[in-house]
């Protein structure tokens, strides 16, 4: 089943086609990882998907509704760039924040929570005093208490050293054998690869290709990255 | 192409009615008793005044039809409308400071309807400062739809209070009294001209919008 | 009331955050007393001024401290995209919108007072304390319109690339009747004046309640991006 569709979706900003004739889906369950070089549009697109950005052009479909009909808001997890943390609150009160929101009553399971993401150590201290890694995890853990049926992660990876990299690494792969959706962007070609139903590459907007991880390998999105790289020069 | 050719219609009959309302309020209409003739600019005045609230009333129909349908021609429409009400305020301002001079002996008079207008004036600059602010074509039409619907509903309210606010510290002054009959058509034959006037810029500006935007998506063919 | 719980997490996650960053309230209170003091300098507030002159210097002083406070109030949101969590969540951009229009009323309150008992010493003034039954209505009505239309505007304005700054310019026009109602009727009061400062108390209350109609039905036009 396609909980998410997109149809002939394009957006331009004032004067820069960032996606065009963007068409997709994705099923219950599947994890798709989005490759690309820097400004192909990934960010945009996983914006669109989660519903916070409008396309400028064609639809998109939640369960065959539209967005202010559905309950994307509520099932998606959407972790950006940024972390949609409160700086000066502690780590403890960010997820209590989030609890709060979600009207739910797991203190256990905050807890459970942050020991997974090796933040227990640190509850009580603000956020602006985490390394940036340690704030990149903490993001993520928030979507662990609400429990969303589609993970959207821009870039998870990022700022993340070896160790935690695997750490999250494992933490994707629970969220899709709990059956959740899980959609992507990263430049860890072996990571996103390995953990993808299918694979897209993005460039200049437009998907190169979007197909089953078997029909890829990654010897082919290494070439692509590096021919991009010379073509950028 | 139907505008382009409302657009020329409107551009013709505007070359007949600008030069015979001019020659109607200078040469036809009677001077005034009391205060001769710097009355003639009265219905100048009022004529822009009436273009102005009918261009921003476009303006708040447009953000609603365009917060509704989330189509960018209405956003095209909203802000050309606000183009040529927030020209038409500034003439506002202007001639009403000129009539004040010679008759209240002021430059500036903080009159209700006045000081309504000038309020209004400073709303839609706003509304044109955040249109500047945002890149996103979209998020820019979205917001400033917002300003144009708070704006718009902003006008009672604030004619109320600043009128008032005016019977508390009565003004010195009031205007003179009624319009004779060829004055009353005088003032009939300009409110007209200018709301075509008002209709016609709105439209030049609207077309211009879409080209523009037309001009866009062809760039945008070509480095596809 | 799961409305209404978004709208007090979100009021709470505010308190808590002025009471860790400190970031909005104490700036404030500080700019309150700064402007205090150069009226002081500006006008001739000798005691036989000091009453004519206390609504409209205390007025003032209010909504700037106000388009300061909610500015960066709403900057706290825009920090990180933190407004995205509640964004992602059950809350409703209708208890969003409560949620932010309560927090910003509580600091302006808090703001407020601060300025009047402020006032009440630098401009030896207590008249202005022992009368505040009677401002009540006029300071509360005034300050709910402040945060109807400020907590919608500052969201706003700081999504474009002037941040906070073009604030004021959005702001200020269209909560002139506020002013004018605030000023007037606490002139009114103040100095025992006819004219009626009711009249004033139901202007600003149309006020509130078409601002707090229409917002609640655009706030969700300015979370989306």
């Amino acid at each position: 089943m396609n909980i998410i569709e997109l149809r002939g979706v394009r957006k331009q900003y004032h004067a820069k086609t960032a996606l065009s004739g963007i068409d997709m889906y994705v099923r219950q369950g599947e994890c798709i990882t989005l490759f690309g070089p820097n400004g192909a549009g990934k960010t945009t697109l996983l914006k669109i998907i989660s519903g916070i950005m409008s396309p400028t052009e064609g639809k998109v479909l939640y369960n065959d509704k539209p967005y202010s009909e559905s309950d994307i808001k509520k099932d998606a997890f959407y972790l950006g760039h940024r972390t949609s943390l409160y700086n000066a609150l502690t780590v403890m009160e960010n997820m209590d924040f989030i609890r709060r929101l979600f009207s739910l009553d797991r203190r256990w399971q905050v807890e459970d929570i942050l020991r997974g993401h090796g933040l227990w150590e640190r509850r009580n201290d603000p956020v602006n005093e985490l390394s940036q890694g340690m704030k990149r995890r903490l993001a993520l853990a928030k979507g662990f208490i609400m429990n969303p049926k589609i993970f959207i992660l821009d870039e998870p990876f990022t700022g993340l050293d070896h160790r935690w990299r695997s750490a999250v690494l494992a933490k994707i792969k629970d969220i899709k054998k709990q059956g959740k959706s899980v959609l992507i962007s990263t430049h860890l070609v072996e990571e996103g690869h390995r953990l993808a139903d299918r694979v897209a590459f993005l460039h200049r907007g437009k998907f190169l290709f979007i197909k089953d991880r078997e029909e890829v390998d990654t010897g082919e999105i290494y070439g692509l990255f590096d021919s991009m790289g010379e073509a950028a020069r | 192409m139907k505008t382009n050719r409302t657009i020329s219609i409107l551009f013709f009959l505007l070359l007949v009615m600008m030069p015979l309302d001019f020659y109607l309020i200078f040469k036809v209409a009677p001077t005034e008793r009391i205060m001769g003739d710097v009355q003639r600019i009265f219905y100048l005045h009022v004529s822009l005044a009436s273009g102005a609230f009918l261009a921003f009333t476009c303006t708040f129909v447009s953000s609603i039809l365009f917060l509704w349908k989330k189509n960018l021609i209405w956003d095209s429409a909203a802000s050309a409308s606000a183009e040529t009400g927030l020209l038409f305020a500034t003439l506002v301002l202007i001639t009403g400071s000129l009539w004040a001079r010679p008759i209240w002996n002021v430059w500036w008079t903080w009159d209700p309807r006045l000081l309504t207008v000038l309020i209004l004036w400073f709303i839609y600059v706003g509304y044109f400062l955040l249109r500047g602010g945002i890149a996103d074509r979209f998020k820019k039409a979205q917001y400033s739809a917002v300003i144009g619907i708070i704006g718009y509903i902003d006008i009672p309210v604030i004619r109320y209070a600043t009128k008032w606010w005016k019977s508390i510290h009565p003004l010195l002054t009031r205007e003179g009294g009624g319009l004779n009959p060829v004055m009353k058509n005088v003032m009939f034959f300009s409110l007209t001209t200018f709301l075509v006037l008002t209709v016609f810029l709105f439209l030049f500006r609207f077309r211009l919008a879409r080209i523009e935007e037309r001009l866009q998506k062809l760039k945008k063919l070509t480095e596809d | 009331m799961k409305f209404m719980g978004s709208a007090i997490a979100i009021l709470r996650k505010d308190i808590l955050l002025e009471l860790r960053g400190k970031e909005s309230l104490s700036l404030m209170l500080f700019l309150s007393l700064l402007l205090l003091v150069i009226f002081n300098f500006a006008l001739d507030t000798g005691k036989e001024n000091v009453s004519s002159l206390a609504s409209g210097i205390l007025w003032v002083v209010f909504t700037f401290s106000g388009i300061l406070g909610m500015g960066r109030t709403s900057m706290a949101e825009r920090d990180e995209d933190a407004y995205l969590s509640i964004v992602f969540s059950p809350a409703s951009a209708e208890s969003f919108y409560i949620g932010k229009v309560l927090s910003n009323l509580l600091f302006l309150v808090i703001m407020e007072i601060f300025t009047l008992l402020f006032f009440a010493v630098l401009y030896d003034f207590e008249k202005i304390i022992s009368m505040l039954p009677q401002l009540l209505p006029g300071l509360l009505l005034g300050t709910l319109g402040f945060s109807l239309v400020g907590t919608l505007f500052s969201f706003l304005t700081t999504a474009s690339r002037y941040g906070e700054v073009l604030l004021p310019f959005l702001y200020l026009p269209v909560v002139v009747p506020i002013i004018l109602g605030g000023v007037s009727s606490m002139d009114i009061i103040l100095n025992a004046k006819a004219g009626g400062a009711g009249k004033w108390i139901q202007i600003m209350a149309v006020f509130d309640i078409l601002y707090f109609a229409v917002s609640l039905l655009l706030f969700r036009y300015i979370i989306e991006e």
